[in-house]
């Protein structure tokens, strides 16, 4: 409430992106030095389709926390639905209408989230109810058995290189800039920015809160289906436990990219360079023979640190 | 004579319980014989004990995300403290949570910071610590101890000791939240946070205090379980959360805070568990019963957000109508 300068406080002020640039050359640096292995080109390969598959959920899911829903926990379960999905439908009609189909059922499931939590107003606990429901829905149709495609075009989607960089990795590029481009320049964006900033004000200048929310799921389970069609075409099969603990890597993106979780500040890109740190960290631990609790200590506490760090920096209040 | 809403909302939560029971019974026998109400009974303890933890949170308007976490932490932690006998075990696991969620609270509190979120990442780094200390195995007490914990299992009539911890717990709660100061702190700031305020409550001791009870809850749930089953695994009790929320919020207590009841826990708790033994009992596979209880969990919030608006709606009308 009370009125400060706007000047004193941008003197101070360092831009957040640099804080994650920073802590990727800082892991860069240490993993260089310390792991022969790190700095070979397969493993580099290996960090960048990591990162990428990540980021374009991170991505996603930074729409959800700038139009000020935090974050959904459906995405994961969401990613083992649409996988079962996408291989159900091209083996029985092939790879384009897969594609089609898949992305039309993530939007649809995205938009039922939207307005449900439109409805509910706590997005946490109804993308939780969301993701039990997601799951069991891949084990029911999938009958809890592997589903295997035999489909050239997806095989060279899931593992080509063009120009010496896989497939994923375009698509990561290509949708950090699009997404960049939506909420910096696009009406739509610009809605999606104001909400999150402040719900109220927005509800009464007259915004479509509700459509600025599905709006966000839909983004979010369009990043998913993207990720999960790419992850089933690079293997070649689907299964109804595929993702099993993944959201935590996506959050952990969007928290370590320092996107404000009160909403109505940050980038798109901001989540992807959190993609990057994370898939990088993960590489790092794997590399040196971190076990698997370890590594989730680590990103557990990096997760509770930053949200905490980043809460101080912004000044105390909900 | 007229009931008030909260009367005959807590009817229709009563009525719904009855219903689902009504239904399943009619179709599997073992819903009205001495064993099987017992087993229904434990059954219930493991979400029932978590949920009052969980739902004294919502009522503070917070919620604690990290229980499932806590209860595979103190799993673990319980089966490597059996070595000291059992009930020692259980005294120590409960305090090692109970000081972890208070540090948890005392964190939320002066960092002033949505509890969603910071659960959330305490459930991560918990679930990692676990998986640490248990090196990643199944703990398992020593064979020859094992026969020591059937006195977990032993059945009473109906009842067996972990039950009644449960339905004791719900008592000692309900008294505690409704009859002292400490408890009606929690209905306040859950109610009208800045008002509590304003009206000199202090935020620390009720939000210390519900994530400490929660967390330790959450411990002796975990603890009971493994110790029962003489066993623990680090990536065990990953849904129950979702099931104590559901069962809190069939129970009446709101998503917004302020608003509920311990008794109506146990209703929401009966609810959900006779749904879910009863598909279990119907021989539907295990992943039918994961999807029954989130379909009942949006069917209910959703349900619940309806009517709410609907309310509002009929109370602008009636506040318009002098005034026109």
């Amino acid at each position: 409430m009370t009125t400060k300068t706007p000047t004193a406080e941008r003197s101070i002020r360092i831009p957040r992106p640099v804080y994650s640039l920073a802590a990727i050359l800082a892991i860069v640096a240490v993993a260089g030095f310390t792991t022969p292995s790190f700095a070979t080109l397969d493993n580099l390969f290996v960090v960048i389709r990591a990162a990428s598959l990540t980021g374009i959920v991170a991505i996603g899911m930074s729409y959800i926390t700038i139009s000020g829903n935090l974050f959904a926990l459906s995405a994961s379960s969401l990613g083992a639905l649409v996988a079962v999905l996408f291989a159900l439908i091209t083996a029985q009609f092939g790879f384009a209408a897969g594609v089609v189909l898949t992305l039309l059922l993530a939007g649809v499931s995205g938009a039922a989230q939207g307005v449900a939590i439109s409805l509910i107003g706590n997005p946490i606990i109804t993308t939780l109810a969301f993701g039990t429901v997601f799951r069991g829905l891949a084990a029911l149709f999938s009958g809890n058995s592997i589903l295997r495609i035999e489909s050239d075009l997806a095989l060279w989607i899931g593992t080509a290189r063009p120009l010496g960089i896989p497939t994923q990795s375009w698509a990561f590029v290509v949708a950090a800039l699009l997404s960049w481009f939506v909420i910096r320049h696009l009406k739509l964006g610009r809605e999606i920015v104001l909400c999150g900033a402040n719900p109220q004000a927005a509800i009464a200048s007259g915004l479509r809160v509700g459509v600025v929310t599905s709006v966000a799921c839909i983004a979010l389970s369009t990043g998913v289906a993207i990720m999960a069609m790419l992850t089933v075409s690079q293997f070649s099969q689907a299964k109804a436990d595929l993702f099993m603990g993944y959201d935590f890597d996506y959050i952990a993106a969007v928290l370590v990219g320092g996107i404000a979780l009160r909403g109505g500040r940050g980038s798109p890109l901001q989540a992807a360079l959190g993609a990057i740190l994370i898939a990088l960290l993960q590489n790092f631990m794997l590399l040196n023979g971190f076990s698997a609790g370890l590594r989730m200590t680590i990103v557990g506490f990096l997760v509770v640190v930053s949200i905490s760090l980043f809460h101080v920096l912004q000044g105390k209040s909900r | 004579m007229k009931m008030t809403a909260e009367t005959r909302s807590n009817l229709a939560r009563i009525a719904l319980m009855l219903g689902v029971y009504l239904i399943f019974a009619s179709r599997i026998p073992s819903y009205y014989s001495t064993a099987g109400v017992a087993a229904l009974l434990d059954g219930a303890v493991l979400a029932g004990i978590i949920a009052i933890g969980v739902g004294l949170t919502m009522i503070a308007g917070e919620m604690d995300l990290s229980v499932g976490s806590m209860a595979a932490f103190a799993g673990i932690l319980s089966i490597k403290f059996y070595a000291f006998g059992m009930l020692p075990a259980f005294l120590l696991v409960i305090l090692v949570c109970a000081v972890i969620g208070a540090i948890q609270g005392y964190c939320i509190y002066r960092l002033n910071i949505s509890s969603m979120v910071f659960t959330i990442g305490t459930l991560i780094a918990l679930r990692g610590l676990t998986l640490v200390i248990s090196q990643e195995k199944t703990a398992l007490i020593p064979f020859e101890d094992i026969a020591q914990t059937d006195i977990l299992s032993t059945k009473f009539f109906i009842f067996s000791i972990p039950s009644v911890i449960l339905l004791l717990l719900v008592l000692l709660v309900d008294f505690l939240s409704r009859r002292t100061l400490w408890g009606r702190e929690v209905f306040a700031i859950g109610g009208g946070r800045s008002e509590a305020r304003a009206a000199g409550v202090s935020m620390k001791r009720p939000i210390v205090l519900i994530f400490s009870l929660s967390a330790a809850l959450a411990g002796l749930a975990g603890a009971l379980l493994s110790i029962k089953s003489g066993s623990a695994s680090p990536l065990g009790f990953e849904a129950v959360v979702l099931e104590a929320v559901t069962a809190c919020l069939i129970g009446g207590i709101a998503l917004s805070g302020g608003r509920g009841s311990i008794p109506g826990i146990l209703i929401g708790l009966f609810t959900i568990r006779f749904l879910v033994s009863g598909i279990a009992a119907l021989g539907a596979p295990f992943w039918m019963q994961s999807l029954a209880t989130g379909a009942l969990l949006i069917f209910v919030i959703i349900g619940e957000a309806v009517i709410r608006h609907v309310v509002r709606r009929r109370k602008f009308a009636l506040s318009a109508q002098p005034a026109a």
